[in-house]
């Protein structure tokens, strides 16, 4: 009965997760992977699932940028001033998470401008028309920090002139705000995802010590090295368009979903489909 | 050339506002430019000891950026690398408590003043992140109206010859500069590449029609073409090319064979620079040569004893002879310098 109940609440709940779809169906077969033991707390593992569908991101997005523009226009900072900055490659989370503010908020109107932290040379240029402003950084998720801080470590080589940073993003775990403070990075997120929040994790308690470590346990057996996800952070934060590479393995799935199929596998690791 | 003059632009200075505060570290934003690659970790670690024991006696200068919590370094980046690290050990001050630092709060710097201060760091900078540096350089020119080396030299503490190597750089197209930013390592052509290939693109497109023909940017594209083919194991070879056109003068054929196979070098993707030009010099003899007589003259110079000199005007022809030594010494030094940069591959 439980198993129906969790299955129908994970369909409605995920529905719209994109790589692949989390119908009822598959939510109930993901379950039976487990030792039957283990079936009731997989199911509620997933009520554990931060999930944030299309609409929450958009509105996360814009209530948080409108919260910094607020800030930044009562320190003399207009829009005009603004210098949006994209950390990844095109058709990654960073730069459909820009257009999405972008078109939201109607930030082209406004004046700002946009950019990718590898355009070194229009960095350059534009900081330097720009004089005095601010640099925003746009993510969907921040885990660790590395690699928004190593893209931005890249790019500020390029900024001239007087530049406060920050970084608009839906969610982000409490190691990455450390990281990006280093730095001086203030982030404006929607989420700031807590160790404790994390089920699997070495400071959560939210399970009990035996069932932690079975599930553990079966992340390993799914895959020896990223079982709790990148760095170890077994993060349940999951995103519309992706899940994270920092979830445990027993979300994920392996590569190919065989022999065992994630709930949420991330786009790269479902098989190919096979074209004409 | 045109000096210092008083017309020149005022070098911009960073105003203090007179606002002294003590700053816990973690109110500072550390540097965009890395403390650890730029210091000397000896210097460091004996500045680190000086603090710990004295606390740091003279304040730092930092700015806060319109819309940031936190103060930005103009300078002793140093000082507080070296007080966040002793509060990370558990160092504690003499009132018991985790180490601050006096900080001059000044107006945020104008673009200029900021970029200058940034240059008094990138004179640390490795040969392969000219190209950043070079483009800082070009607005600074841009801003001041000044071209002339030597007030370069002086408003952002560059050296000559590095002020040469960015405006080198600066001479290229922005599509060409752009490939010496990309992110990735691997695909970066290094700035030195740029440098050593602008003789040798300089008299290409001169002397040869084909090239002229082609044009300094479509001959600029083989020369990266064949970089990135391996064609070119080292930048430095370049020089091979400019050597064998310098010791081909007045030996009309070799001149003609030379440019040539200049010609072919740049239109054969597959022709690598070793191969085409170690014909046209003996380079390793003249070399030994030149080692030789430096050693001979030093040996000849001490066995003079001139130390003691004592006739006036003796002195005085010995310095000028000597100074023009040095000149001519130190700028044969300066053109010997360069090297590939260090993430290139090597065979």
């Amino acid at each position: 009965m439980w198993r129906f109940f969790h299955s129908i609440k994970a369909a409605l709940r995920f529905h719209d997760y994109r790589p692949q779809p989390v119908t009822f169906g598959a939510a109930n077969r993901w379950v039976k992977q487990f030792d039957k033991g283990d079936r009731k707390t997989a199911g509620r593992l997933l009520d554990k699932v931060i999930y944030l569908s299309e609409v929450n991101t958009r509105q996360i997005l814009v209530d948080q940028n409108a919260a910094l523009m607020k800030r930044l226009a009562a320190a003399g900072l207009p829009a005009k001033k603004l210098i949006y900055v994209q950390v990844h490659a095109a058709g990654s989370s960073s730069p459909v998470m820009l257009n999405i503010l972008r078109d939201a908020a109607g930030l082209e109107r406004l004046g700002c401008r946009f950019l990718d932290s590898r355009d070194s040379l229009g960095l350059n240029k534009a900081t330097n028309e720009v004089g005095e402003g601010a640099l925003i950084y746009i993510d969907d998720f921040v885990g660790t920090g590395n690699q928004l801080c190593g893209a931005r470590d890249f790019a500020i080589r390029s900024v001239v002139g007087a530049f406060s940073e920050f970084l608009v993003v839906p969610s982000i775990c409490e190691e990455g705000i450390y990281q990006l403070a280093q730095r001086g990075i203030v982030a404006f997120a929607g989420h700031v995802h807590s160790k404790a929040e994390r089920p699997l994790h070495d400071n959560s308690t939210l399970l009990d010590k035996e069932t932690k470590e079975r599930l553990r346990l079966v992340c390993k057996g799914i895959s020896p090295k990223m079982s709790l996800g990148y760095n170890e952070l077994a993060t349940m934060v999951i995103l519309y368009r992706n899940a994270p590479n920092s979830v445990p393995a027993l979300l994920r799935g392996n590569q190919n979903q065989t022999p065992f199929a994630g709930i949420f596998p991330r786009t790269t690791d479902l098989p190919l489909k096979k074209v004409g | 050339m045109r000096g210092l003059k008083p017309t020149q632009p005022e070098i911009p200075q960073v105003i203090p506002a007179g606002t002294l505060r003590h700053l816990s570290p973690e109110e500072i934003k550390p540097s965009t430019n890395n403390p650890r690659l730029l210091f000397d970790p000896d210097q460091l670690q004996e500045l680190k000891k000086n603090i710990g024991e004295h606390g740091v006696l003279v304040p730092i200068t930092v700015y806060q950026a319109k819309g940031q919590a936190k103060f930005s370094i103009l300078d002793g980046e140093r000082r507080h690398r070296c007080v966040l690290d002793l509060n990370k050990e558990g160092h504690l001050g003499r009132d018991g408590r985790p180490l601050k630092l006096p900080a001059n709060v000044v107006e945020p710097p104008t673009k200029i003043a900021g970029l200058l201060y940034m240059f008094s760091i990138h004179n640390f900078r490795e040969a392969w992140e000219l190209m950043p540096t070079a483009l800082s350089l070009k607005i600074v020119m841009e801003e001041l109206g000044e071209q002339d080396d030597k007030a370069l030299t002086k408003l952002t503490g560059l050296s000559e010859p590095q002020i040469e190597r960015c405006k080198k750089l600066l001479a290229f197209p922005e599509r060409f500069q752009e490939m010496s930013l990309d992110p990735n390592p691997a695909a970066r052509i290094p700035s030195n590449f740029w440098i050593e290939a602008l003789p040798v693109l300089e008299l290409a497109t001169r002397e040869i029609p084909t090239l002229k023909k082609l044009g300094r940017d479509r001959a600029t594209d083989k020369l990266v073409e064949k970089y990135r083919a391996r064609k070119i194991k080292s930048v430095i070879h370049f020089r091979r090319i400019m050597e064998s056109y310098d010791l081909s003068e007045g030996e009309p054929n070799t001149r003609a064979a030379v440019l040539r196979r200049m010609e072919e070098f740049f239109l054969d993707p597959s022709l690598e620079t070793r191969t085409a030009f170690d014909q046209f010099f003996v380079e390793k003899k003249r070399v030994q040569t030149a080692l030789t007589i430096c050693e001979e003259f030093l040996h000849q110079l001490q066995q003079l004893k001139l130390t003691y000199t004592a006739d006036d005007e003796e002195r005085k022809n010995l310095r000028g002879a000597l100074r023009q030594v040095r000149e001519y010494c130190k700028s044969l030094e300066q053109a010997l310098r360069g090297s590939d940069d260090p993430e290139v591959p090597q065979d």
